[in-house]
């Protein structure tokens, strides 16, 4: 069964529509990479499923239970509920500047997860390393590099056992050589078999990580497919302009 | 000019200082609280409360404080009916009237405060499953307090000297003493005495508060 079912998803901001009708399934252990021009509705598709947008129409459910159903929106604690079995990682890392790394990493689970703190400084101590910044535990997110801060977060959302991870574009506030040591990140995970959807301009690595490629272009899916399939051999129109451009 | 003058003086301004220190606190304990309650009246979404809370803040910050303290020591216990359960020491009625305009202004320093944090931060906190109340205690109000220290700052410098205001209402404080040497013995030195006691006083509080901005500099 499918992990997150998006069915005719539509959502505009007054006279524009920025997706209309978008439907897909994610199963378990996917690793989908979502590509596509900018403006072309993909970060605010991604922002729908984790409620950071309301839709206008359409079902999102995750895990068997939809939050909101043909455009219309459960309770505020039952949507919480549901969205609380994914994590976010944002383009501009969204750390919190007056906590320390370990800090960071700490504070959610204490004010919502019912876990003794032995549990959770035991976590945070295991994400660190597994980000390698043990040694910045008690930095300031100012004192890291981008690609550092966006380790942090992602081990900051990793910190909630999500099921299913969401990334914004995660390394694109980010210099060119900070890109790889994010990048290693979130393909250690893939290898985990995390569940992962990644907004991405990043095409070699959707290439290489995804296992389903999703091309958006003007707020609806045009193709989607095996990376080798749509990569090489693009069926639309739109596809193959969007990739000569991008791969040139 | 002897020691022994300096000293008679001095004692009496001395006084009158404890007197404006006390005021200060006061006024500065009750009306960071207050302005920001008044900060989040205005951003509320019931829409008579923030205009209220908007009008409040018009008027403390568009009129004069003396104005204000006149008001309230002489003013209301002028008024039918009510006037005469309005006789307030007028101590009380001082801080009464600092208070309430203060919290004017610091309800505005904290609205630009507010206006300063990153949206990312409210969705960060959102998906990570933060109430709105876990969210605003520990994560936006530490932020808010840290980009408006140094407004905090300066306006308690101006407290400091707006304290000389009491001098208008009769309350016996550094100024008043300063003055009534200054008539009494006909020399202006009781003004330069006071110069440098309000110097200090400043002075003082620069210091603390430079030390809080390090303490909270987060890198």
């Amino acid at each position: 069964m499918a992990i997150i079912e998006v069915s005719n998803l539509r959502k505009s901001f007054g006279k524009l529509d920025v997706l209309k009708q978008i439907t897909f399934d994610v199963n378990k252990n996917d690793v989908i990479a979502v590509i596509g021009p900018s403006g072309s509705g993909k970060s605010t598709m991604l922002r729908s499923l984790i409620h950071l947008e309301e839709i206008n129409a359409g079902s999102i459910t995750i895990d068997g239970d939809s939050f909101v159903k043909d455009g219309v929106y459960a309770k505020p604690q039952e949507i919480k509920k549901i969205t609380s079995k994914m994590g976010m990682v944002f383009q501009h890392f969204n750390l919190f500047p007056h906590l320390t790394v370990k800090e960071n990493l700490e504070l959610p689970p204490k004010l919502v997860k019912n876990e003794p703190i032995e549990m959770i400084q035991q976590r945070s101590n295991d994400l660190l390393r597994k980000v390698g910044l043990t040694e910045r535990a008690d930095a300031y997110p100012a004192n890291l590099s981008g690609g550092q801060k966006q380790r942090v977060a992602i081990a900051r959302a990793l910190m909630m056992n999500p099921e299913i991870l969401l990334f914004d574009e995660p390394t694109s506030a980010l210099d060119p050589e900070l890109t790889g040591e994010v990048l290693e990140v979130i393909k250690a995970l893939a290898k985990e078999q995390m569940t992962m959807i990644v907004v991405t301009h990043e095409m070699g690595f959707a290439r290489e990580v995804a296992n389903r490629v999703i091309f958006m272009d003007n707020g609806e899916i045009i193709e989607s497919g095996h990376p080798a399939e749509l990569f090489t051999n693009p069926k639309n129109e739109r596809t193959k302009a969007f990739l000569s451009r991008s791969l040139k | 000019m002897t020691l022994d003058y300096f000293t008679s003086i001095l004692v009496p301004m001395l006084e009158g200082a404890q007197m404006t220190v006390l005021l200060f606190f006061i006024a500065i304990i009750v009306s960071i609280p207050f302005g920001f309650l008044l900060t989040l009246a205005v951003k509320s979404s019931l829409k008579p409360l923030s205009l209220l809370a908007q009008g409040y803040i018009y008027i403390m910050r568009g009129t004069p404080l003396l104005l204000q303290l006149l008001l309230i020591c002489f003013g209301l216990p002028m008024l039918p009916v009510v006037g005469e359960y309005l006789v307030l020491d007028r101590f009380v009625a001082a801080c009464l009237g600092f208070v309430l305009n203060y919290a004017a202004y610091f309800a505005e320093i904290f609205r630009g405060g507010l206006l300063a944090i990153d949206k990312g931060q409210y969705e960060a906190s959102q998906v990570l499953g933060l109430s709105k109340w876990q969210t605003t205690t520990r994560i936006i109000l530490p932020q808010m307090f840290r980009v408006t220290l140094p407004a905090i700052a300066n306006e308690s410098v101006t407290l400091v000297k707006d304290t000389a205001l009491l001098y208008a209402v009769a309350v016996p404080e550094l100024l008043h003493y300063a003055q009534t040497a200054v008539n009494r013995d006909f020399t202006i030195v009781p003004f330069f005495v006071a110069g440098v006691i309000y110097l200090i006083m400043t002075l003082v509080l620069t210091f603390i508060f430079k030390g809080i901005e390090k303490r909270y500099k987060f890198e």
